[in-house]
């Protein structure tokens, strides 16, 4: 559905996407993640046809962004960033207009108007003023007009940016529903939203790509040592060391005593799971042992990782 | 066709529900009174040759409101637009760049042509009130139409322009006045020089008084118009281009 192809946008001398590429199929859900200034809203605007590249190409449903802005563009439902709206329209009015600008008529025009309305939770402010309009509903009104002409290709920039916690999980929720049928392109910094709803994730760093896969594949490749937790019973210094004495562990730390119990968290080298042989020690040594605890690497660790600037 | 009208319904709502387009209106048709009211007692003092259309229309506050309406009426259209952002759902909706700049541009050329209704209910009120027959004829009012609406559509083409070229409304609007102004001087060249340089013709040819004094008169001249809409139709493809240059490859 998108193909990009050696991407590049200059600002000037300064580089703001540099030679992405990446591909998007028909049908998937992608999430485009990264550090603010990474260049995500740059990619998307030459995606949708708002800014041209300085070099490379990209095309969205066959037709090349640039030769062939027109058709692209009426295949894509864009969110911008800032959701700029017309202050001085009612919310129906604004999304008939930009339903009749995208070349919807008639009874279909109506229909998906109500229908857009009825998915973005307009209809109590249907009639008011979008200069009346509080942040979140101005979000869901960008989002209804992304949304409106039922578009092959969504493209959104942070869509749940504002919304309360409600909102979030239902806008999430119709992003999923949206994913069954649509191809859709989200830029986000929430990564529990793009664990929920994508399948495949790009990280863009500085303008260039650090990973595009699936959530979990880059999680289980993540190189970041695992992190174990345990609490024992038994003198603090000697465990301690004993831990430290073991083959793959990097590190321990003494977290804190309490009611006897000592708590210990122990870094151990990646792909390693210490935790069968840390509890041989602790009967070795007869020690009583109450929890261990593996702590998975999240996509979390995987951002950080990979976008860190150390 | 249906996008540039849908386009060009939103432009004209703009002028209407903002209370800034009546405030443009009121402005205009108070000026358009008082330019009646100069030249009615003009006529009263003493006896002139003219007709009523071209004393009105020759009045000290003619140009001054007049060159004021463009930049009042068109430095909005684009800026506000890049400022707000919103000219990004509209670039990146399925709509060709020449469809948003004719419907600006008609919108407020619309809305221009609209300003001079008061003026034309005014000289239709003279005959009525004063019992007496208005003094001009047909062919000067109808050159005063035809003048003023060329001239309007030159000088919207120009406001469109400036206002495509920046994201301040005030900087659009200082732009276009400034432009309107020093074309307005161009005319006033051969007055200052002399006629004995060679290019005082030029000046002579884009010298919008004296098309506006011919108009008047009732002497309908195809040069001006050629000038006007050519320079009309000229200004708009450069707004075009300033609008299409960010979706350029640089
Ligand atoms: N119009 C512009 N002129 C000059 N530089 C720009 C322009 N737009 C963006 N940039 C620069 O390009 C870089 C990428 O910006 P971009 O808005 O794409 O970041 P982003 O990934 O969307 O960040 P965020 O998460 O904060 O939204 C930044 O360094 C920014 O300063
Ligand atoms: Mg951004």
């Amino acid at each position: 559905m998108i193909h990009v192809d050696h991407l590049t946008k200059r600002f000037g001398r300064h580089a703001a996407v540099e030679e992405i590429s990446f591909d998007v199929g028909s049908g998937e859900v992608v999430g485009f993640l990264g550090p603010n200034g990474a260049g995500k809203t740059t990619t998307l605007r030459m995606l949708t046809g708002y800014l041209p590249p300085s070099a490379g190409a990209a095309s969205v449903a066959g037709f090349d962004i640039f030769r062939q802005s027109l058709q692209a563009r009426r295949r894509i439902g864009y969110l911008p960033e800032s959701v700029p709206l017309y202050r001085d329209m009612r919310v129906r009015e604004y999304l008939t207009f930009r339903a009749r600008i995208k070349g919807l008529t008639g009874s279909v025009l109506n229909r998906r108007i109500e229908e857009v309305i009825d998915q973005c939770g307009l209809q109590a402010v249907r009639r008011k003023m979008i200069k009346t309009l509080s942040k979140g509903f101005r979000q869901r009104t960008g989002l209804a007009d992304a949304l409106v002409q039922d578009p092959e290709l969504l493209i959104l920039d942070e869509p749940t940016n504002g919304l309360d916690p409600n909102q979030i999980r239902a806008i999430r929720h119709l992003i999923k529903r949206l994913g069954e049928k649509h191809t859709i392109l989200i830029s986000t910094h929430i990564l529990s939203e793009v664990e929920m709803l994508c399948d495949k994730i790009i990280i863009i760093d500085a303008g260039r790509i650090k990973a595009a896969d699936t959530p979990s594949n880059l999680v289980s490749q993540m190189r970041a040592a695992g992190r174990i937790t345990l609490e024992l019973k038994g003198p603090a210094d000697d465990a301690a060391r004993a831990l430290d004495g073991l083959d793959q562990v990097r590190k321990v730390s003494h977290d804190l005593s309490h009611d006897g119990w000592e708590h210990f968290s122990v870094l151990v080298e990646s792909g390693a799971d210490e935790r069968a042989r840390i509890a041989q020690l602790c009967r070795d040594r007869d020690w009583p042992l109450r929890s261990i605890y593996r702590h998975e690497a999240t996509l979390e660790d995987v951002f950080v990782e990979l976008t860190r600037k150390d | 066709m249906r996008t540039l009208l849908t386009l060009y319904r939103k432009e004209i709502r703009a002028f209407f529900l903002s209370p800034f387009g009546w405030v443009v209106l009121a402005f205009v048709a108070i000026m358009q009174g008082i330019s009646l009211s100069t030249s009615m007692k003009a006529l009263g003092d003493a006896p002139i040759r003219e007709s009523l259309v071209y004393i009105t229309f020759h009045t000290p506050n003619f140009w001054f409101y007049f060159l004021f309406i463009f930049p009042l009426i068109t430095m909005r259209l684009f800026a506000e637009e890049e400022r707000t952002g919103t000219l990004e759902t509209l670039l990146t909706a399925p709509v060709r760049t020449w469809q948003l700049v004719s419907s600006k541009f008609l919108a407020a050329f619309s809305f221009y042509l609209l300003l001079w209704i008061p003026a034309l209910v005014h000289f239709q009120l003279f005959g009525t009130l004063t019992d007496i027959a208005a003094p001009f004829t047909l062919g000067s009012l109808l050159g005063a139409a035809v003048i003023i609406a060329l001239m309007g559509f030159f000088f919207t083409a120009v406001g469109c322009l400036a206002s495509a070229m920046t994201s301040s409304q005030i900087i659009a609007g200082i732009l276009t006045i400034g432009l309107l102004v020093i074309h307005y001087f161009l005319g006033y060249v051969p007055v200052i020089w002399g006629e004995s340089f060679r290019a005082s013709g030029i000046f002579h040819y884009l010298s919008c008084q004296e098309h506006l004094q011919f108009f008047t008169k009732g002497l309908i001249d195809s040069r001006p118009i050629v000038y006007y809409s050519t320079m009309a139709i000229f200004t708009l493809f450069l707004t075009h281009l300033v609008v299409d240059f960010r979706r350029w490859k640089q």
